[in-house]
């Protein structure tokens, strides 16, 4: 909406042929993936092509009897859905207004700086403080502690990167709109929001992969009912053998889910955005 | 609501178990009463399908419930950690790989089962495993001498050696029973690339450090002199320990595929469960999956044998059991349901049952069955001998960093970027350095020609 | 673009409805806009980073069920300066960062232009080439793996298939590196490329319209108008790509643990080793404190760097 086709730089030859390319790399390993989903442990082993395709890997991983990957898959859902909402929320808010608002250097620079220092602290020596705090708040093995933990973990990169959408916006649309009566909270959300719906739908997309694919703190706050997609995955790296069959149909079966949900998210706020401004 | 209706479901198809078994199927296994729901921090292993069958059976007899929190493999330990180190434990009973006992009975966070219950004795058919399950806190040794009971081994692992029967048949070569045989023969069947003749774990850290170990005893070298008695002195650079060294990484080169530096488990069972190998030295518990026609192409063909013997004639092999353990921070009703599901878990028809699941039982009584004749479990007998002489390793509270320093140094010897003499060198004064930093009695072994 | 002359106009009654709740929000916008954000880091960060600060000039035992801390800076100083894994760990760390970033930022960033110039389909092969980033990272070492595979990995297949050499890819300390940088680059060139498809999105069309009106080639407009637009998301996506490739850790432990010997030990799987695996928490927490201090080098660095390269693409 923001942009027609026609007014980016036409791809030429070389640029096709590097999508091309680039395409092939991407999804090859994936299609292997995908192959190896319908294939027993042995032809898996043995790097049979071709082999005979089979249906029990997916079988056991959601009808199974240890399976709990449905409920896996909600969870998952409900984590990352409500912690990418959130973060969108939360960091546009604070990206903006670190951006419009004359704060202090020592605050902008500041939480700047703090973001992105704790986004370089090793998740490893996190675990611990917030498994305690967590259960001191009754909050251990709920779906709420990993919403508020991955809206933390994913605020550095979101507000950052929506900065850079915010800053592009030309100082003297804000103004006008000042002038028109348009206070700061309306300038925010009718006018630099919806010009920032790529950089949104960017640190969208990457909050709800970060959140859906998180696995240490995952496996820190839940316990078998509350466990998300990763950690079940993980099952699959057993002691002595991962079981390779079941871990790729798992993971075949968890992007499906959210590539779904990243399209409607996308529409959600595109949708949203638009509203807001014709309002 | 879900947790009551399951509730009641499990109490329904108790009640059917008992009006449809005979009376007599059930008097062997131990009446333990009602007991109050527990959690059992449990890691996602190839023997957790067998361990939940026998958990489901508990639950039919006795109408007690038990949650099972399966973890995958690598994060158990900290789960574990977790639950002990604040407030009330989430977990009941706790299976922790033998190699993290020490941090946590040394620690004071677990239970001794006697505290627990002080009339509980442990059967006197089911194994030692070299004692881990026994903590004395004066010599900070795990030994059933003046120690205290802690833990029982819901699953022992240890290393065999399998073999092609068929191919050993075919080149007419005896089943190897010294490490030099291995070598001979391995040597004869190996054609690569279409047939490797020996495969163990070469990867850097616990793969090689474990595998390696086994070889090691077998020469009769050993990581400390007398750690029980207080005696840390280094004797990893021992002209035994090099021969052994030397023997591994020869048995890799000569009859090892290309890549013998980064062999990890999967590998190895790769390996043989594509019928690649002819040998090789892996885990008992990898023998159902050689058994599996979805994940194996020797169903019937791969033998078993106690791992061989060194120069001298003695055998070594590592235990690699797990240890089941009550944590203190857990509730006295919930210590005392998790001890009565354990004495259940401890009797003959429920190993038995767990070893017709796929487990490895504890009890050298269902190793001597009539369970062992079944070719199904041809694994046993050489399981049975292997435990007369297998033994726990790296039984200190410095054990992981000595199992970092050996991982790398065996690892740099067998690819080539140190000598055997050197490698060993380093690591010994590395392990007396970290011994002396932590005040132990120490002191190493006059250096081996580099 | 909308400008503000086109914001349709409220109605009065509305208007005098919402006024007073209206002008609340405005006017404490600023202040309650940074709230939310700062409350959250100030609840959820704050007492890690304390506890990482004191943990790094401790030593920390265990006895009778309880933490016992003890002050000991020194000691773990001395652990950080004696740590012989540490050399080749931090040597191996700089190499896969510079290496696998700079190739992302590369590939990443030329992707985005070329899928934006496409007249079709742009939003489903956004949707393709960002799959890598939703597999589990554990599956991803685990497939990795068997690709890489020496007897039966695709690669090796296809490259006898086409009569050449297998190649040892994890288990040769020359070429093993290369393979881990190699699964890094599928990985996490989807990121690079999907925050820079959207600021390429982002620039107004009518730059590029006025510059074509102008006759600009291709190439100009590309060196002149685009490059130097996306420099502030180029900017973000470095940042971040480069803090994460500190900190990798799942594909390396899958793939090698490591090895063989150091050659693709990297400082996080040390750290992983020291704090989790041999339970030193305070020398963890210093080896912590100095990747931290580490990365902030490398960032400034870095941005030296850029400075110098932009000058120099000036005067030349």
């Amino acid at each position: 909406m923001m942009t027609g086709s026609g007014t980016t730089i036409r791809a030429g030859v070389p640029g096709r042929v590097y999508v091309a390319l680039a395409l092939f790399a991407i999804v090859g390993p994936f299609v292997w993936i995908l192959t190896a989903s319908f294939k027993h442990q042995i032809a898996i082993y043995a790097g049979q092509f071709p082999f005979t395709p089979t249906l029990s890997n997916y079988a056991d991983v959601l009808f199974g009897r240890r399976s709990d990957f449905a409920g896996n898959i909600a969870n998952s859902l409900v984590v990352a859905a409500s912690s990418t909402a959130l973060v969108l929320i939360v960091g546009a808010l604070a990206a903006y207004s670190l951006h419009r608002f004359r704060w202090p250097t020592w605050v902008s620079a500041g939480f700047l700086a703090w973001t992105l220092v704790f986004h370089m602290v090793p998740v490893l020596t996190l675990l611990g403080p917030w498994y305690v705090a967590f259960r001191e708040l009754g909050l251990y093995d709920t779906r709420a502690a990993l919403i508020v933990t991955h809206v933390t973990i994913n605020l550095p990169m979101t507000v950052w990167l929506l900065r850079t959408f915010f800053r592009e916006i030309p100082p003297e649309i804000l103004e006008a709109a000042h002038v028109d009566g348009c206070g700061p909270f309306d300038a925010f959300r009718r006018i630099a929001l919806p010009i920032a719906l790529p950089g949104l739908i960017a640190a969208g997309i990457l909050a709800f992969v970060f959140s859906w694919n998180e696995f240490p703190i995952a496996l820190t706050l839940t316990s078998r009912t509350t466990a998300t997609v990763p950690v079940a995955i993980a099952r699959f790296a057993q002691q002595y053998e991962i079981q390779h069959a079941q871990m790729a149909a798992a993971s075949v079966i968890s992007t499906i889910p959210a590539v779904i949900l990243m399209f409607l998210g996308q529409r959600f706020i595109v949708s949203g955005l638009t509203l807001g401004a014709v309002k | 609501m879900i947790a009551n209706l399951r509730h009641v479901c499990n109490l329904l198809v108790a009640v059917a178990f008992v009006a449809a078994a005979p009376a007599s199927a059930q008097k062997a296994f131990v009446d333990v009463g009602k007991q109050p729901d527990i959690t059992v921090l449990i890691g996602s292993t190839p023997w957790y399908p067998a361990f939940e069958k026998v958990v489901g059976l508990y639950e039919q007899q006795t109408g007690n419930h038990v949650k099972l929190d399966v973890t995958p493999f690598n994060s158990i330990l900290e789960k574990a950690r977790n639950a002990v180190r604040t407030g009330q434990s989430p977990y009941d009973l706790m299976t922790l790989d033998t190699q993290w006992t020490i941090e946590f009975y040394e620690g004071g966070f677990l239970s001794p089962l006697t505290d627990v219950d002080p009339k509980f004795v442990m059967p006197k058919e089911v194994l030692s495993y070299g004692d881990s399950g026994y903590w004395n806190a004066q010599k900070r040794w795990r030994t059933s001498d003046g120690g205290k009971l802690m833990a029982y081994t819901p699953l022992g692992n240890v290393q065999l050696l399998y073999y092609r029967g068929d191919l050993l048949k075919q080149a007419n070569i005896a089943v190897p029973k010294t490490w030099n045989d291995v070598l001979a023969s391995c040597s004869k069947l190996a054609k690569p690339p279409s047939m490797y003749g020996f495969v163990a774990r070469g990867e850097k850290g616990n793969g090689i450090r474990y595998d390696w170990q086994s070889i090691m005893l077998a020469e009769g070298a050993q990581v400390v002199k007398d750690p029980e008695a207080g005696d840390y002195t280094v004797t990893i650079n021992s002209p035994q320990a090099k021969a052994a060294l030397d023997l591994y990484a020869n048995l890799l080169k000569r009859c090892g595929p290309p890549n013998y530096g980064s062999l990890g488990q999967g590998d190895v069972i790769q390996l043989l469960a594509t019928g690649k190998s002819a040998l090789g030295d892996v885990v008992t518990a990898a023998f159902a999956s050689f058994e599996d026609p979805n994940k194996s192409l020797v169903v019937g063909k791969l033998e078993t044998a106690p791992l061989p013997a060194g120069a001298g004639g003695a055998h070594g092999a590592v235990i690699g059991n797990w240890n089941a353990v009550i944590p203190k921070n857990a509730s006295d009703a919930q210590k005392k349901a998790a001890l009565a599901f354990s004495r259940w878990f401890l009797t003959y028809d429920a190993q038995r049952a767990y070893a017709e699941a796929g487990g490895i039982p504890n009890r050298s009584d269902v190793f001597t069955s009539d369970l062992a004749k079944n070719p199904k479990y041809r694994w046993m007998p050489a399981y049975l001998e292997t435990m007369k002489f297998a033994r726990q390793e790296l039984g200190y509270a410095e054990g992981a960093q000595v199992e970092q320093i050996l991982g790398l140094r065996l690892n740099q010897a067998l690819i080539g970027e140190m000598s055997s003499g050197k490698a060993l060198n380093t690591a010994a004064q590395e392990i007396e350095a970290l011994f002396k930093k932590n005040g132990r009695r120490t002191g190493m072994l006059p250096p081996l020609p580099e | 673009m909308r400008d503000a002359a086109a914001l349709p106009e409220m109605t009065p009654q509305r208007r005098g409805a919402r006024v007073a709740i209206g002008q609340l929000i405005d006017r404490s916008f600023r202040y309650w806009s940074l709230l939310p954000a700062a409350l959250l880091f100030a609840a959820l960060t704050l007492y890690p980073l304390l506890n990482l600060l004191r943990m790094s000039v401790s030593t920390i035992a265990f006895a009778n069920g309880a933490e016992v801390w003890t002050f000991t800076p020194l000691r773990n100083f001395e652990a950080l300066t004696t740590d012989d894994v540490l050399r080749p760990a931090v040597v191996n760390t700089i190499v896969f960062v510079v290496v696998s970033v700079v190739i992302e930022m590369v590939l990443g960033v030329a992707l985005a232009i070329a899928v934006a110039g496409l007249s079709r389909a742009k939003r489903w092969v956004r949707t393709v080439a960002i799959l890598p980033i939703l597999v589990p990272p554990v599956a991803i070492g685990s497939m990795w793996k068997l690709m890489y595979n020496y007897d039966f990995g695709i690669f090796n297949q296809a490259l006898v298939a086409l009569g050449a050499m297998p190649v040892n890819w994890l288990g040769s300390t020359s070429v093993a590196l290369a393979s881990v940088i190699a699964v890094d680059v599928w990985h996490w060139v989807p990121f690079v490329f999907l925050i820079l498809f959207a600021a390429v999105e982002g620039i107004p069309p009518d730059l590029l319209e006025a510059a074509h009106v102008d006759g600009a080639t291709r190439a100009q407009m590309l060196r002149f108008i685009v490059l130097p637009l996306l420099r502030p998301a180029i900017v973000v996506a470095f940042l971040f790509r480069a803090i994460l490739a500190f900190k990798v850790f799942d594909e390396v432990f899958l793939l090698t643990a490591g090895g063989p010997g150091t050659s693709t030990e990297l400082v996080n799987l040390h750290l992983y080793k020291v704090f989790f695996e041999q339970n030193r928490l305070g020398y963890g927490a210093l080896l912590s404190l100095a990747v931290i201090a580490a990365i902030v080098a490398f960032l400034l660095v870095s941005s030296r760097v850029a400075l110098a390269v932009r000058r120099n693409g000036h005067s030349g």
